[in-house]
């Protein structure tokens, strides 16, 4: 195949070789990715299906063959308590895109289109504000919610996991605004329209992929929160899912693994299809330039 | 149809502390129906000024009206124009029909009477097969014709350009310029048409403003601006091949200027030379104006360098005392890197203040 044996390629290999190993290597990161990505949700879906009676018995099964095979985990879904902490996190997660969504539009706009004074230096501390992590803030947020009464409220919830999206939303809606020509907003103008006219009928369509993309981000973030709703939803019968399924698991009162492996597929599957099918719109989210 | 106004219009950008002056006390009236244009090279501030005139910067000082309403402070919105860009800016996430029905959609027209003028208008550009695409779909010629149409169908009270053909190819601008002619005619409101491309500005204007620096040059109708150039910078501006300048000097005046150009002499018959006696002047002159003699002692000795046959005449570039020379020559010449020399026909002459660059005679 090969026409020179020489070595070319980087290593001294020659440009077959360097092929080879670079197929090897694919198949090595693959094999890594699909071990510590996919396999954990094969075993959850696989336990989800299985009866609990057979995954208590510390058998270990691969699959849930017809003899094992069940949905009755899944009724733990009706669960009362299981039925609020879903509830709740679907609450709280649409509550954050809505308020993540609508403002940083209006913030990305600002930054692209008006002057302010120490504009960059805005954007700049915007971003220092996502390097805190959410147990650095959740504490004195803590306080602050309790003496304005923010505590152990959904909305409280909203507000504080909305901040720390709202940083990469912003940047990402101002990079955006900036990549849609001015002229635009001008001919709507031109047209007639007021500035606010202009924005939401010229700016706000055009902005779509950036939207889908700070939503996802948005929902990623709020629906798979634990810090936060640990510590402002303090109340065990109004916490989201993901500190409620803890809690759960640690009371005394009977809960099958199977039924945790059943709730959690099903918390799994809503950003899993989210994002798959929004991922062209991701993509060309994340697409600009100089982000 | 109002005129517009355009009285000691100044604006002035401060960036970090430099002052740069964009557009100079610029007067300009565009009469109801006439077509204005306002050429000049990029950087000249004709854009700025066009923007002034639409609103969508503030000039630092003048005023603009339109008829008798004082537009200056009015916001865009409020001022009735219509704009062309030159980045066409149609609205992407909209079918043509919409793109050019949303000015009507914002004046609160009903969808009746939104789509009987889209339709009027779309027959009028021969795009009525395009309403339903996308701006996308469209070449770049069918796009200016919808920002044409989107213009059109609200009726504006001025007309503004802002280079919309800049970023078209040469056959389809000569394509769309009926076709603005048209609709400005249509319209019959006054138009200020902003380009740094002279062709433009000669076929399509009543009148040519020809603006340098933030200042205007020179406002006549394009064959004066061509003809009688009131400055050196017009003169090299307007024109293709551009005119071509050397050194000269005034020598006797009496009734004829005797006029000395690298040894050789002119007899010109003009007046206003008076007072030029013994000056050294700028001399300017057309390159189709330019005679090359194959006798190297009748003229400005010049060194062939090469030859741009374009069919229907030929640009012969020669080496001259004054630097490097185009000449216009016959379709078939052939210069084989000879030596020449340039003949002038006196009665073309421009002759400009080598100080000034102001036109003399």
């Amino acid at each position: 195949m090969s026409q020179s044996e020489s070595p070319g390629g980087i290593f001294g290999l020659s440009y077959d070789g360097e092929t080879r190993v670079f197929e090897a290597l694919k198949l090595v990161s693959t094999a890594i990715i699909v071990l510590v990505g996919a396999w954990p949700i094969y075993w959850i879906t696989q336990l989800a299906f299985t009866e609990y009676e057979t995954v208590e018995d510390d058998v270990v099964t691969v699959f849930p063959t017809p003899d094992i095979f069940t949905f009755g985990n899944f009724t733990v879904l009706t669960d009362p308590e299981m039925y609020t902490y879903m509830f709740n996190t679907v609450v709280v997660a649409i509550g954050t895109i809505v308020t993540v969504v609508l403002v940083s539009l209006i913030a990305g706009y600002g930054l692209a289109r008006l002057d302010f004074p120490q504009k960059e230096n805005f954007a700049r501390i915007l971003l220092i504000g996502y390097l805190f992590s959410p147990i650095v803030i959740g504490i004195p947020l803590y306080q602050i919610w309790q003496s304005i009464g923010l505590l152990g409220t959904r909305f409280g919830l909203i507000i504080a996991l909305s901040a720390i999206s709202m940083p990469f939303a912003v940047w990402l809606m101002w990079k955006y605004i900036m990549t849609i020509p001015a002229a635009h907003e001008e001919a709507a103008w031109v047209d007639g329209a007021s500035r606010w006219r202009g924005f939401r009928d010229v700016v706000v369509p055009q902005c779509r992929p950036a939207i889908i993309a700070a939503a996802l981000f948005a929902f990623a973030l709020a629906w798979n929160d634990f810090t936060f709703a640990q510590i402002l939803l303090p109340q065990t019968d109004t916490t989201t899912f993901a500190p409620g399924i803890l809690r759960a698991m640690g009371q005394t009162q009977f809960l099958p693994d199977a039924y945790l492996m059943a709730i959690s597929l099903a918390m799994t599957l809503p950003p899993l299809l989210f994002a798959y099918f929004m991922q062209s719109y991701l993509l060309k989210g994340f697409q600009v330039r100089a982000l | 149809m109002p005129d517009i106004e355009i009285r000691n219009l100044t604006k002035v950008y401060e960036e970090s502390g430099n002052r740069i002056v964009a557009v100079d006390d610029v007067d300009l009236t565009i009469k109801d129906g006439e077509f204005v244009t306002l050429v000049g090279p990029s950087g000249c501030g004709k854009t700025t000024t066009l923007r002034c005139v639409a609103g969508l910067n503030k000039p630092t000082s003048g005023t603009i009206t339109f008829g008798d309403r004082d537009v200056t402070q009015k916001p865009v919105q409020e001022r009735n124009i219509a704009l062309l860009f030159q980045d066409i800016a149609l609205y992407p996430h909209m079918s043509v029909q919409e793109n050019m029905a949303y000015g009507l959609k914002i004046a609160g027209f009903s969808r009746e009477e939104r789509m009987a003028r889209v339709e009027e208008a779309a027959e009028l550009l021969q795009i009525t097969d395009q309403l339903q695409k996308m701006p996308a779909d469209l070449s770049g010629g069918q796009q200016q014709r919808v920002a044409l149409g989107r213009s059109l169908v609200r009726d504006p009270e001025i007309f503004l350009f802002d280079e919309p053909m800049s970023d078209l190819d040469a056959k389809l601008k000569a394509e769309l310029r009926p076709v603005i002619e048209k609709v400005t005619d249509e319209i019959g409101c006054p138009t200020l048409y902003v380009t740094h491309d002279q062709e433009e500005a000669m076929t399509m204007s009543d009148r040519v403003a020809v603006i340098n620096d933030g200042e205007l040059a020179q406002v006549a109708p394009p064959k004066e601006v061509y003809d009688e150039p009131a400055s050196q910078f017009v003169s090299q501006f307007i024109g293709q091949p551009s005119t071509q300048f050397f050194e000269g000097n005034v020598g006797a005046v009496n009734g004829t200027a005797e006029l000395d150009v690298g040894g050789y002499e002119y007899n010109l018959a003009r007046d206003g030379l008076e007072g030029w006696a013994g000056e050294d002047v700028r001399v300017g002159l057309r390159p189709q104006y330019i005679r090359v003699s194959d006798d190297p002692e009748a003229g400005i000795p010049a060194t062939h360098l090469l030859d741009e046959p374009l069919g229907d005449a030929t640009h012969s570039f020669f080496d001259t005392e004054f630097g490097e020379i185009v000449v216009v020559t016959d379709p078939d010449f052939d210069g084989d890197g000879k030596e020449y020399s340039l003949v002038f026909d006196d009665e073309y002459i421009q002759l400009f203040d080598d100080d000034s660059g102001v036109r003399i005679a």
